[in-house]
């Protein structure tokens, strides 16, 4: 067979909603392209336990505390499930990591941004959750077929991360004035990011991922089901919105202007440039590079009999 | 309550406490990913035997656990100083970690004879998850003294380290000899220290971890209280004019170092700053 | 011979599931032996043989238990979430901040 051939019969087998394996002979365009998205999606998770992370210390309970370490926990878990899928399609993790310390590879803008009180944990917690979880579910039908597999557990845990979020928003918001404050402030300084989390409108035409059925809705289209889903919420517990701020139309949805939103921030946060970028990569790249010894430790056969 | 009692299950919540929240400093951040999970779990589990222990406190002398944690002076605090050091690298958190782990499973071994029934119950509950984490603690030291020569040496410097601050952990509590006498303690300190460093010299003897490691805390094995309560030396010439402490002692009795403070100002930030709130 | 175990996978959402063993001198004729013990109706679309002395497993699986309280990891911990919203819509009004 020829690889037009092969290419031809790849094609048809996505558009009729067929499946790959690991083992499945694929373009190499797939190959790549799906190794590049769940290495971002990977490196996501890892830095994403970064933010919180800060903010464990200052739990202002021992519940909360607990909670908060599960849950970034189960973060460090996502990242290790999806570096195992993304390793599969050959490009070792440590390749990855040692890419992502450098500074060569790219996650999500959000996990750029500096965090300061608790309440930027119940906004990561419910809000940035709850916009991956409207991505994340969306590749649950995704056509490769390893990453679907970890994308259900990874779901299933992050539907448990947005009541653990919408908990800590409920509490702040019942409570104190000082509490309220917490939430609205840190509402005020994520917004925006929050909405650049959904990137710009898709190009149909020219997104393979998209004509491949690695991703199956646009990026517009996951902004709007997560607006829809999370802006009535916000204005029930009477917070209000930084620009963008949403309006609603006549037929019921929650938008936001396109020109209201300011694509600035991002374009640097793009080139690994965001404000807290610098110091989160070069702790872990110095944590990384001092522990050389753990990993040879676990790797190397024993060399002293114990 | 009896302020025996009292001051045991606030040295024990304490450890725990602090411990715990230095080990879920690593959350995230863990030099090996599965690892990462894994010694997440132990942190979350100390943080629990605390809250467990503190709610125990609470119940008979008032007051909530969370206030307990949280609410309270650095001062008032009770742990081994071992307990607040930062975790440096892995190697320093996992000689920490043995080290605690195995004082820790010979001070619940006690425990499970102690006076109090609903202690008793929870020391049972306890010693099932600080089982699994000494197993957890060896698995890693016997990998790691078995490994290469730069792990190796990593990890003496880090025992080293944690060696010469264990005693802290068997430091005679508040109210100690009551403690004994009315059974909440089922063991002195000193016997419990005595019986730790027993089997942590013997479990280094099979690693072939150098000894120098555990002659030093030998030297300062044995305590006596002075007048004024504070711990010394024993065998100490200037111990009475000088009463200098050992390094790592003190803790028992609120004398912490300045990294204590620092834990102590962020740890308790929040709950400081919003009296009253609920979370 | 050897014993292999077998797992099989229904389709490319479920996970591999272990259905039963073989004994065999290797695992090529233990694939083509399994297939026909426990695939022989298409039970399975994938099949997957691994020697039962490469399975590891821990000698006291009670250190599985969950021994103190992780209700946190769970749902349930969540689940007066309704009482809890109508709670902070109640203070928002309160407030006069919602439209």
């Amino acid at each position: 067979m020829t690889y037009e051939e092969k290419l031809g019969r790849f094609n048809e087998h996505i558009a009729l909603g067929g499946k790959v394996e690991t083992q499945d002979w694929m373009p190499d365009d797939y190959r790549r392209g799906v190794l590049k998205f769940i290495e971002m999606h990977a490196n996501s998770e890892i830095m994403g336990a970064l933010p919180e992370r800060e903010c464990l210390p200052f739990a202002p309970s021992l519940q909360r505390k607990m909670s908060l370490a599960a849950k970034i926990q189960d973060e460090v878990g996502h990242a290790q499930l999806l570096y195992r899928v993304a390793e599969d399609l050959g490009k070792s993790r440590e390749a990855m990591f040692v890419d992502l310390v450098q500074g060569r590879s790219k996650f999500h803008n959000v996990f750029h941004y500096p965090v300061h009180q608790w309440g930027d944990v119940a906004i990561i917690g419910w809000l940035i959750d709850g916009a991956a979880l409207v991505t994340q579910a969306a590749l649950l039908d995704s056509s490769y077929a390893p990453y679907t597999r970890v994308l259900k557990r990874i779901c299933t845990e992050e539907q448990l991360h947005l009541r653990h979020g919408e908990d800590i928003t409920l509490e702040l918001a019942s409570g104190t004035d000082a509490q309220r404050e917490m939430f609205q402030e840190a509402l005020n300084r994520w917004w925006l990011a929050i909405i650049h989390f959904f990137g710009p409108k898709s190009n149909v035409e020219k997104d393979l991922l998209l004509r491949w059925k690695v991703k199956t809705r646009t990026n517009e289209d996951l902004r709007q089901e997560f607006l829809d889903r999370y802006v009535p919420k916000i204005f029930e517990l009477g917070f209000h919105f930084p620009t963008p701020t949403p309006h609603s139309s006549e037929d019921g949805h929650w938008l936001i202007k396109d020109e209201d939103i300011d694509w600035e921030p991002l374009n640097s946060i793009k080139k690994n440039e965001g404000p807290e970028t610098e110091r989160r990569l070069s702790n872990r790249r110095a944590i990384y590079e001092d522990h050389r010894w753990v990993r040879e430790a676990l790797s190397e056969p024993a060399v002293h009999a114990a | 309550m009896s302020e025996a009692l009292a001051s045991l299950l606030t040295a024990l919540a304490d450890d725990e406490l602090i411990l715990g929240h230095r080990h879920s400093e690593w959350t995230g951040f863990a030099p090996h990913i599965e690892e990462d999970v894994a010694f997440s779990s132990i942190a979350q589990d100390e943080i629990g035997h605390a809250a467990a222990l503190y709610s125990l406190l609470a119940q008979r002398s008032g007051g909530d656990a969370d206030g307990l944690a949280l609410g309270r002076d650095a001062a008032a605090y009770r742990h081994a100083v071992l307990c607040e050091r930062p975790n440096r690298d892995w190697a320093y958190t996992l000689a920490r970690h043995w080290v605690y782990d195995t004082a820790d499973a010979i001070r619940l071994e006690a425990l499970h004879d102690t006076a109090d029934e609903d202690l008793r119950a929870l020391v049972t509950k306890m010693s099932r998850e600080e089982r699994y984490h000494l197993i957890h603690a060896d698995a890693w030291i016997e990998r790691v003294a078995a490994g290469p020569v730069e792990g190796r040496m990593k990890l003496e410097d880090g025992l080293k380290e944690a060696f010469e601050e264990a005693l802290g952990l068997f430091e005679p509590i508040e109210h100690e000899e009551k403690a004994v006498h009315e059974g909440y303690l089922p063991l002195p300190s000193s016997e419990l220290a005595r019986r730790f460093r027993e089997l942590a010299a013997n479990k280094l003897d099979e690693l072939g971890v150098q000894t120098e490691i555990y002659s030093r805390s030998d030297e300062a094995a044995e305590f006596v209280a002075s007048s004024s309560g504070d711990l010394i030396a024993s065998g100490d010439e200037h111990a009475e004019s000088q009463p200098e402490r050992a390094r790592g002692l003190g803790g028992r009795s609120g004398h912490h170092s300045d990294e204590f403070q620092d834990l102590w100002d962020v740890m308790t930030s929040t709950y400081r700053n919003n009296p009253g709130a609920t979370w | 011979m050897d014993v292999y175990e077998v797992f099989r996978r229904g389709g490319h959402k479920e996970p591999f599931e272990h259905c039963g063993s073989v004994i065999a001198p290797d695992s090529e004729m233990g694939l083509l032996m399994a297939k026909e013990c426990f695939l022989r109706r298409r039970e399975g679309e994938h099949l997957w043989l691994v020697r039962r002395t490469d399975i590891h497993s821990f000698k006291d699986e009670s250190l599985l238990e969950i021994a103190a309280d992780k209700s946190y990891r769970f749902a349930h911990a969540y689940r007066d979430v309704v009482k809890k919203r109508d709670k902070a819509r109640e203070r928002a009004r309160e407030l006069g901040e919602t439209g």
